[in-house]
């Protein structure tokens, strides 16, 4: 347990409530926790203590009054006591005294004053000079008291004053000693002060003479300055007071008015200063338009609106009304470059926000959508008569480029255009790309600034009625694009260029489909990508019907030989490759489908326009292979004539033409013509239906009419087959009657025959040589065309049989020889009509009757078969013709 | 609870005087507390008490430490008046406050009435040497012309702090004794005691 507390020393040692105590003295406790308890005068102050350390605590007094001890109390050391005293006292607030709060003076000066006077306290504490110390803290009771003096008081001013109790109260525990010590002190006061007055004046007996001299100088003074000024000097002395103040006023009028004047200008000149802001406003809102910091006009215009809008000052009004208008003009400004100059994006929002700002009439953001969207339609327009205006005046060297544009063969490259190709390009392609990058440009623009306004980016209030309105203009603005392309991608233009044009809309439309356009406006672009498409597919389409057209001239007569049995020359493939080609192309670009396409061939329309088109490529094949079937007639037919008939004109050695040099001659093209005719019928055509087939191309086969002569080959099959006949055939017919009778034939002599006639070999030799044609140009043919040529031959006999009036029996044999030697001549490329007609030729002749007859017949027949036997074998089928070459070579040895 | 007056213990009331920063509680405290207090606060009245040893005699001190700025100097006699010995304090690094002593001594002698009254001159702040102002004979010629013992002190290093509050409580002490003996004619002892005291100085 340590010590208690003891308390020693205390700064200040008195004080009114509330004043910072300093205590010290030891065993103040350990630590701040061991400090328990404070009390000052009997007040409890430990809330407001502070323990610095065991010898300090520093506190706060409380509201007491009067002396008293201060006791600290620790847990370490209990309730301790103190060696030294607070005294509290109230404290009034006087004239003299520092406070926090206002104090009303004048009353409280006097009650102050009055209330110092009547009550000396000190005094009372010290009435007999002897101190109180030792009688502090051992006070009489007042019980007692109250019991010995009764309503009497100690108070020394108290009407009821009583000594004993003042001297009980105050000096109960003193001394006899040093209360006798007291009462002597309290005599020599009392005697001090009733000497007082006496020995004031003994003291001072100078001062009062002085006092009495002064008084006496002054009343002479006063009764010299009567006698000299008059008894009323004060009169004379107002009056000259007024006039040197009325003076001394003058002198300074004029000078106050001058500064009067000078404060009027300093008080201007400080409202100038103060105002430096608005005043120049206009000033400053001309120079930050002229540089485009609308921004800062901006921001200056809502502090002056802030600050002045209400004011009353005229000068700030005209100031404002000066403001106001210049802000009026900007936003003219603003809205006029709203609606003239194109943007970009960025720069139309601010245009809009400021005056937004500017807190313009209507609808700002509105408007810019309106003359934005007016503007594109504008540009559109522009655009399309720029073009297409200066089209007329190109026209003439447009359509040169065109023409010699049209021989090339498509290739991609084409449909790049460099630089230098720009100058080339039909201006209706330079319009598309011209329209398509104004449409590029302005209409995201147009598009996303609506989005802006509709999304409330623009901190507009937005009127969500005009989203029609909105849509409305974008899809007027996307139709009106769409049909000025429309109208330039007609059908002048060739295959690339409308690639080309395609190429750029589609690059447009994919822009477009980013911007999340609504579907309807899409699908406008959408619809004319479609038509273009299609309008490109069969650009391309008809380019290489052009091109097909222009094979025949390349047609080099060449022949290959795909097998044995067929020549063809390489016209057929040029065909088939070019198709394949341009279909190829076609796919890559206009068929394929690019994003948000349908497929191109969905439509039945469509399909319907690709077979025609392709109908079309065939038959402008078809048409080729006509004019190259026909083309070698005008000039051989001179010489045809005359190789056919050996007999009936003068022989001419049968002209070996080389085809290399000269050309083929009419048959020969023909037959070609025929023989690609049959190539192109069985193997192109189902080629090319497989090879679009696997294009993803609609089937062929699915045409209309595909099977009825699609192409016309079949028809022109016919035709030139005919032609060839007509050709080969009828000087062949024509040449047997002249031929029979050459050497005055008469069937009704009596010449024993002894060999078939001459005709019917000549018959032989003609057919073979047809044989040899058709067989150098196509095998395949042969069976065809021989069999028509035989029958025609077999035909003719049986009508000149039939003509014969009568036969000699020489004759009979002599007929039936040729007939039979006829008929197994051509055995293999006969018809059953053709067996026909030689059977009817039999019949026109008279029966044999005599059986040596027969053999006689026989005979003959057997030694023309020996002798003719090489002729034979050239008209046996092929199959055996390898047998017969055998032979022939030893007969060949025979007959040498 | 010994009420036996005036016999427990004997009371030695001290104050002290001098102008303000001179010193007077930094001293009061360093002889209380053995504490320096480097910052200066102004001090209203301050009491302090507490037992010491005087000579072999256990006797309780009361320093009343004072304002010493001029402010207060109205409220100066009351405390004065209770006074049994005083330290006149001045900092031998400010003439002024030398100068002041004067005024402090005259008041003191005006309210006791007695040319006797225990009196020490204390010259403070002896440490700092270096900016004396009051030359140490100018202050030994005031205290010999006052009759008081002069001392120089500092509150810093304690030099001569118990020294000045002993010496005067061994005055205040040897005074009352001699209060006691003669009781009566009171004015012409202290004149043969100021007498007595000035052969000793």
């Amino acid at each position: 347990m340590a010590p208690p507390p003891v308390v020693t020393g205390i700064s200040p040692k008195e004080g009114p409530p509330g004043t910072r105590i300093t205590i010290r003295g030891e065993f103040l406790g350990s630590s701040l926790q061991d400090l328990i308890g404070l009390t000052i005068c009997g007040c409890d102050c430990i809330l407001l203590a502070e323990w610095k350390s065991p010898n300090k605590i520093i506190a706060r007094s409380g509201a007491c009054k009067g002396r008293g001890d201060i006791i600290v109390t620790t847990r370490s050391g209990g309730q301790g006591t103190s060696t030294v005293q607070f005294r509290g006292y109230h404290e009034t607030i006087g004239p003299l005294k520092e406070s926090a709060v206002w104090v009303e003076e004048a009353p409280i000066q006097s009650y102050v004053w009055g209330r110092r006077a009547l009550s000396p306290t000190n005094q009372q504490d010290d009435l007999l000079g002897i101190s109180v110390e030792e009688n502090e803290g051992k006070k009489f009771p007042e019980d007692e008291l109250f019991e010995l003096f009764g309503d009497a008081s100690s108070d020394l001013t108290s009407e009821k004053f009583h000594p004993g109790m003042f001297l009980l109260q105050n000096h109960h525990a003193t001394s006899f000693d040093d209360l006798k010590a007291g009462l002597s002190h309290l005599q020599r006061k009392v005697n001090s002060q009733k000497e007082g007055q006496l020995s004031f004046l003994k003291a001072n007996v100078g001062t009062v003479m002085e006092q009495l001299d002064t008084l006496t100088l002054l009343k002479e003074q006063y009764e010299s300055d009567i006698a000299k000024y008059g008894k009323k000097p004060l009169e004379k002395l107002e009056g000259s007071i007024k006039k040197s103040m009325g003076d001394a006023n003058q002198l300074f009028n004029e000078v106050l008015a001058r500064r009067e004047r000078a404060d009027a200008t300093r008080n201007a000149l400080a409202v100038m200063q103060r105002y430096k802001f608005l005043f120049c406003m206009p000033v400053n809102i001309e120079k930050n338009m002229k540089n485009g910091n609308y921004d800062l006009i901006i921001n200056d215009y809502a502090r002056v609106k802030n600050l002045f809008k209400n004011t009353d000052v005229d000068v700030f009004k005209k100031v404002l009304r000066e403001v106001d208008y210049r802000i009026e003009t900007l936003r003219d400004v603003l809205k006029k470059k709203l609606e003239e100059v194109p943007f970009t994006l960025e720069d139309q929002k601010k245009i809009i926000r400021h005056l937004i700002n500017l807190e313009t009439d209507g609808d700002p953001a509105w408007d810019a959508i309106a003359s934005h969207a007016n503007y594109l339609k504008k540009s559109i327009e522009a655009c399309t008569n720029e073009y297409l205006g200066t089209e007329n005046k190109e026209d003439g060297g447009k359509e040169v480029y065109i023409k010699t544009d049209t021989s090339t063969p498509l290739s991609v490259r084409q449909f790049k255009l460099t630089k230098t190709e720009e100058n080339n390009a039909p201006s209706k392609v330079l319009c598309i790309e011209a329209l398509c990058d104004i449409v590029m440009e302005q209409l995201p623009d147009l598009w996303r600034l609506g989005q802006c306004y509709f999304t409330g980016q623009l901190h507009v209030t937005v009127d969500t009625e005009k989203q029609e309105p909105f849509k409305n203009l974008v899809l007027s603005n996307i139709r009106l694009a769409v049909n000025s392309m429309k109208a330039t991608c007609d059908a002048s233009l060739t295959a690339p260029w409308l690639l080309h044009n395609l190429k750029c809309i589609r690059h447009l439309y994919a822009a477009l489909i980013h911007l999340d356009l609504p579907s309807d406006a899409l699908d406008i672009f959408g619809k004319f990508i479609f038509d273009l498409r299609s309008q490109c597919l069969v650009g391309i389409l008809k380019q290489t019907e052009d091109n097909v057209m222009l094979l025949a001239r390349k047609e080099t007569w060449e022949i290959e030989y795909l097998d044995k049995n067929e020549g063809v020359t390489k016209l057929p493939s040029q065909f088939e490759q070019m198709v394949v080609e341009s279909a190829k192309l076609a796919r890559e670009t206009a068929v394929e489908r690019g994003p948000r396409e349908t497929a191109l061939f969905d439509e039945p329309a469509q399909r319907l326009l690709f077979h025609e088109a392709i109908k079309k490529l065939f038959r402008a094949f078809t048409c080729c292979l006509r004019e190259l079937a026909f083309s070698g007639s005008d000039d051989a037919i001179d010489d045809e004539i005359t190789t056919v008939s050996h007999l009936t004109g003068s022989p001419s050695p049968y002209r070996i033409r080389d085809s290399k040099l000269h050309g083929p001659t009419a048959e020969e093209c023909l037959l070609i013509s025929l023989s690609n005719i049959h190539y192109t019928l069985k193997v192109i055509l189902p080629q090319l239906t497989e090879n679009l087939k696997a294009q993803e191309y609609p089937d062929l086969t699915t045409a209309i009419g595909f099977n009825t002569d699609w192409t016309q080959l079949e028809s022109l099959d016919k035709a030139v087959l005919e032609a060839y006949l007509e050709r080969r055939s009828d000087p062949l017919i024509g040449t047997i009657e002249p031929s029979m009778y050459v050497g005055d034939l008469d069937w009704d002599s009596d010449l024993p025959a002894r060999c078939v006639k001459p005709y019917t070999q000549e018959i032989v030799a003609n057919v073979i040589t047809v044989h040899a044609e058709v067989c150098r140009i196509s095998p395949r043919l042969l069976k065809r065309v021989l069999s028509h040529i035989v029958e025609n031959i077999a035909e003719e006999v049986s009508r000149v049989f039939s003509c014969v009036k009568s036969f000699s029996h020489e004759g009979v044999v002599q007929g039936r020889t040729d007939i039979l030697f006829l008929r197994k001549a051509l055995e293999s490329f006969s018809s059953h009509r053709a067996k026909c007609f030689f059977d009817e030729a039999l019949n026109s002749i008279p029966k044999i009757t005599r059986k040596d007859d027969i053999e006689k017949i026989d005979i003959l027949l057997t030694k023309v078969y020996s002798r003719m036997r090489l002729q034979l074998s050239c008209l046996k089928d092929s199959v055996d013709s390898r047998i017969d070459v055998e032979n022939l070579n030893m007969t060949r040895l025979t007959i040498v | 609870m010994s009420k036996k007056p005036g016999m427990a213990q004997a009371l030695h009331k001290v104050i002290m005087v001098g102008s303000g920063g001179v010193g007077k509680s930094a001293l009061t405290l360093q002889f209380m507390y053995d504490e320096f207090v480097v910052d200066y606060e102004p001090t209203k009245a301050d009491s302090y008490r507490k037992k010491v040893v005087l000579d072999g005699e256990e006797v309780q001190i009361d320093i009343l430490d004072t304002a010493g700025q001029e402010d207060y100097a109205a409220i100066r006699d009351n405390y004065f008046r209770s006074g049994e010995g005083f330290l006149c304090v001045f900092s031998i690094t400010e003439d002024d406050s030398f100068q002041a002593t004067q005024e402090f001594r005259e008041q003191i002698l005006r309210v006791k009435n007695d040319e006797n009254i225990p009196f020490l001159l204390v010259g403070n702040k002896s440490d700092l040497q270096d900016k004396r102002q009051v030359s140490l004979a100018e202050a030994q010629s005031r205290a010999q012309q006052w009759g008081v013992p002069y001392v120089e002190t500092s509150a810093k290093t304690r030099e001569n702090v118990d020294k000045v509050f002993f010496d005067l409580m061994r005055e205040i002490r040897s005074r009352k004794i001699e209060d006691k003996s003669a009781s009566n004619g009171r004015s012409k002892d202290r004149a043969k005691r100021k007498k007595r005291k000035c052969t000793i100085l």
